[in-house]
C-alpha cells in the first residue's frame, strides 16, 4: 500500500472512520488525529542500534547503509510501531559549515566546544554557507533518507537544527549570551544567515530527495534554563517561523521541537505556549497543524503528566511523552511496567497520544526493551482498561537468533 | 561605591569587561588582592547564587557572572598564591571523555574557587589517563566527573577503575555530576559521591573533605 493511502486511513482512523486494522505507521498518524486502535510506541534507534551491531560510530554515523538497516533491525526486533532514521543531527549543518567535532569510537560525534567556529564576530564576514546536499555529511543523510524509503516505503521524518541552536553550537554558549546582551544586531544577521543560507536549502535539498510530510527543526538550546522565554521569543521564534514559512507546504509540515523546561519555570504553560508556537504555522494547510507537544520525562516527573495532558487537550493537539531512558538500563521489569501503565494511565486519555523511546542507553538488557514495547502492547489498547491485570511477560527470540532469521544484512 | 563593591556589581550582573576593567584599576590603586577578591568578586559571585536560589536570576545570568568572576579571579589568583594563601583543598576536574559539554562544570569551577579549593580545571573531553596524571601531578584530594550525554557517562566507571589501577582510589575521592547522571548511577559505579548542581557540589566536597 502506498504511503499516501497509509497516510490517509490513519487519518480517517482518528478521525472515528475504523476500518481494518492499523500497521505502526498508521497507528502513529491515527494518534495525532484522534483515536487509534492502541498507544503507538515509536523509536529511535541511535546508539542502541549501533552497539548491538558491533559498529563503531565511524561506520554508524559515516555509512548509509549500515546506519539504516541496524537501524531497522532494531526497531523491527523489539516490534516498535515506528522508527526515525535519527543520526547526530544537531551536528550535520555545524560541520558542513566548518565546525570541528569530536569523535569517540563509542558514542555519538559531539560538537567540540573548544573552538567555536565563530570566535568573534568578524569571523562571520568569512562564513560560507554550505553547499546543500554536498558539504559534510549532508551526502551520508540523504542517501540514509533514500535507503530509508528501500526498506520502508515511506518517506522519512527529516531532521535539521534550528538556527537558534546552531549559533550555539558554532559560536559557543556563553558567546551567544554576550552577544544577546552587547551585540544583538550581530547575533541577529548571524541567525538570518543560518536561517536563510544554511537551514532553508538544507530542508528544500532534503525535500527534493525524499518528498518528506514531515520536517523537524531540533532546538535543545532553546529550552529552559539554558534561556529565558523571552530569549526563545527574540533570537528563536522569529526565525522558526521564517524558515516554516519559507519550507512548507499543505502537504507538508515544517516544525521546531525537541526543546525542554517545564520544570524550571514558575509556570510550565509558559514553556508549553512556546512549543506550540513552535509548530505554528508548521502546515500551510490550517487544519494540519500543530502536530503534537513533546514532553521530556524530567519535566512531567516534576509537573505532573496531567498538566502536560491538559494542555493539550485544551488546544487539541497530540500529546508525545518519551519513557524514561535510564529504567530501560536498570529496571527490573516490575518498574518498566509500572511506568508504562502510569504514562497510558494519565497520558492516553481517549486518542492524540503516542510514546517514544528517544534513547536506549547502551547499557540497557534487551529484555528491559522487550518489556516496553509488550507493556505498551497490552496495556494500551483504548478505550483504556484492565492496567491492574498482572503484566504478561514476552516470549522473546534472541537478537543474534531473530537478525540470522529476519534481520538485514549489516 | 568604592573599587571592591564595584566589582562585586560587575560579577553579578555578568560583566566581564567591566570585572576585568574594575580588578585593575583597583590594584593599580594598590589595593590588596585578598580584600578585592573577598569584598568584591566572591560577594559579587555570592549575591548572583542568592538571586539564582531565590528565581530572580535564571542559568544565562548565572552564567555571566561566572565568567566576570573568572575574569577577576584571573588577575587575582597569582597574586594571592604568591602570599601562600592555603587552599581548602585541591580539585580536578573535567568533562569524561567524548563529552565537550562544560557548561556545568564551569559553574561548579568558579563556586569551588569561590570557596578556597585549589581547582585545576582539565575542560572537556578528558581521558581516564588525563584525570589519574593530573590527581597525581597535583596530590587532589578530590576528581570531579562530569558527563552530558548517557553515551559518555558510561566512560566514568572506567575512570573510577583507572584510579584504581593506578592505586589512587583510597587517597582521592571521585565524585560525578552533570544531566545525565543520577545518584543511582553514581552509587552503581562506585563513585564516592553525586551532586546534581554547582551549589551542592561545593556541599559535597566539604563533606567528603570534613571541611564543612
Amino acid at each position: 500500500m502506498g504511503a499516501m493511502t497509509r497516510l490517509l486511513r490513519g487519518t480517517l482512523y482518528g478521525k472515528g472512520l475504523r476500518v481494518g486494522g492499523l500497521d505502526g505507521y498508521e497507528r502513529v498518524i491515527a494518534s495525532i488525529f484522534g483515536r487509534p486502535d492502541r498507544v503507538p510506541v515509536i523509536v529511535q534507534p541511535y546508539t542502541y542500534a549501533m552497539a548491538m551491531h558491533g559498529l563503531g560510530s565511524n561506520v554508524f554515523f559515516r555509512e548509509p547503509e549500515p546506519f539504516i538497516n541496524a537501524s531497522w533491525n532494531m526497531a523491527t526486533y523489539f516490534g516498535f510501531d515506528f522508527w526515525s532514521p535519527v543520526f547526530d543531527f544537531y551536528n550535520i549543518e555545524a560541520e558542513a559549515l566548518g565546525q570541528r567535532l569530536i569523535w569517540r569510537e563509542r558514542s555519538e560525534p559531539d560538537v567540540d566546544t573548544r573552538e567555536p567556529l565563530l570566535a568573534s564576530p568578524e569571523d562571520l564576514l568569512s562564513l560560507k554557507a554550505p553547499v546543500a546536499g554536498k558539504a559534510g555529511r549532508m551526502p551520508f543523510v540523504l542517501e540514509s533518507y533514500r535507503r530509508y524509503m528501500d526498506v520502508m516505503g515511506l518517506p522519512p521524518i527529516c531532521y535539521c537544527c534550528s538556527p537558534f541552536t546552531l549559533a550555539v553550537l558554532i559560536r559557543g554558549y556563553v558567546n551567544v549570551l554576550r552577544d544577546m546582551r552587547r551585540n544583538p544586531g550581530f547575533l541577529h544577521r548571524l541567525l538570518e544567515f543560518l536561517s536563510m543560507d544554511v537551514v532553508v536549502p538544507w530542508i528544500d535539498k532534503m525535500v527534493e530527495v525524499t518528498n518528506a510530510g514531515i520536517v523537524a527543526m531540533s532546538d535543545a538550546w532553546a529550552s529552559a534554563p539554558n534561556v529565558t522565554t523571552d530569549m526563545v521569543r527574540e533570537f528563536c521564534l522569529p526565525y522558526v517561523h521564517k524558515i516554516i514559512r519559507a519550507t512548507n507546504s499543505a502537504t507538508r509540515t515544517v516544525l521546531d521541537g525537541g526543546s525542554w523546561g517545564e520544570k524550571d519555570v514558575a509556570d510550565p504553560r509558559e514553556i508549553l505556549d512556546i512549543k506550540m508556537e513552535m509548530m505554528v504555522p508548521g502546515n500551510a494547510f490550517k487544519p494540519l497543524r500543530p502536530f503534537y507537544v513533546l514532553v521530556w520525562n524530567e519535566d512531567y516527573e516534576a509537573v505532573g503528566i496531567q498538566t502536560a495532558r491538559a494542555y493539550t487537550d485544551e488546544k487539541k493537539v497530540c500529546l508525545l511523552l518519551n519513557v524514561r531512558p535510564d529504567i530501560l538500563e536498570s529496571g527490573p521489569a516490575d518498574v518498566i511496567v509500572d511506568a508504562v501503565r502510569k504514562l497510558i494511565r494519565e497520558g492516553a486519555g481517549d486518542g492524540r497520544f503516542f510514546m517514544l523511546v528517544n534513547l536506549v542507553p547502551l547499557g540497557a538488557p534487551a529484555e528491559n526493551v522487550h518489556t516496553v514495547v509488550a507493556a505498551v502492547r497490552q496495556y494500551g489498547g483504548y478505550p483504556i482498561r484492565d492496567l491492574d491485570a498482572a503484566f504478561r511477560p514476552p516470549a522473546v527470540m534472541p537478537f543474534e537468533e531473530w537478525r540470522r532469521k529476519d534481520g538485514l544484512q549489516v | 561605591m568604592d573599587l571592591s563593591e564595584e566589582l562585586a556589581k560587575a560579577v553579578t550582573e555578568g560583566d566581564e569587561e567591566r570585572a576585568e576593567q574594575v580588578t585593575r584599576r583597583a590594584l593599580d590603586q594598590g589595593m590588596g588582592a585578598a580584600e578585592l577578591l573577598q569584598k568584591g568578586a566572591v560577594a559579587g559571585i555570592y549575591e548572583a547564587g542568592r538571586r539564582w536560589q531565590e528565581g530572580e536570576y535564571f542559568l544565562p545570568d548565572i552564567v555571566l557572572a561566572t565568567e566576570a568572576y573568572g575574569v577577576a579571579l584571573e588577575r587575582l589568583e597569582p597574586l594571592l598564591a604568591s602570599k601562600g594563601a592555603k587552599p581548602r583543598g585541591r580539585v580536578v576536574i573535567g568533562s569524561v571523555e567524548g563529552d565537550a559539554h562544560d557548561l556545568g562544570k564551569n559553574i561548579v569551577v568558579a563556586l569551588l574557587r569561590c570557596a578556597g579549593y585549589d581547582v585545576t580545571d582539565l575542560g572537556v573531553d578528558v581521558t581516564a589517563g588525563g584525570f589519574v596524571e593530573a590527581a597525581r601531578d597535583t596530590v587532589a584530594d578530590v576528581v570531579g566527573l562530569g558527563a552530558y550525554m548517557t553515551t559518555t557517562m558510561r566512560n566514568m566507571q572506567g575512570i573510577i577503575e583507572a584510579f584504581g589501577d593506578a592505586g589512587l582510589r583510597d587517597s582521592v575521592k571521585v565524585v560525578v555530576g552533570g544531566a545525565a547522571v543520577t545518584a543511582e548511577y553514581a552509587g552503581r559505579i562506585g563513585a564516592d559521591g553525586f551532586a546534581k548542581n554547582a551549589a551542592e557540589a561545593v556541599e559535597l566536597v566539604d563533606r567528603l573533605l570534613g571541611v564543612a
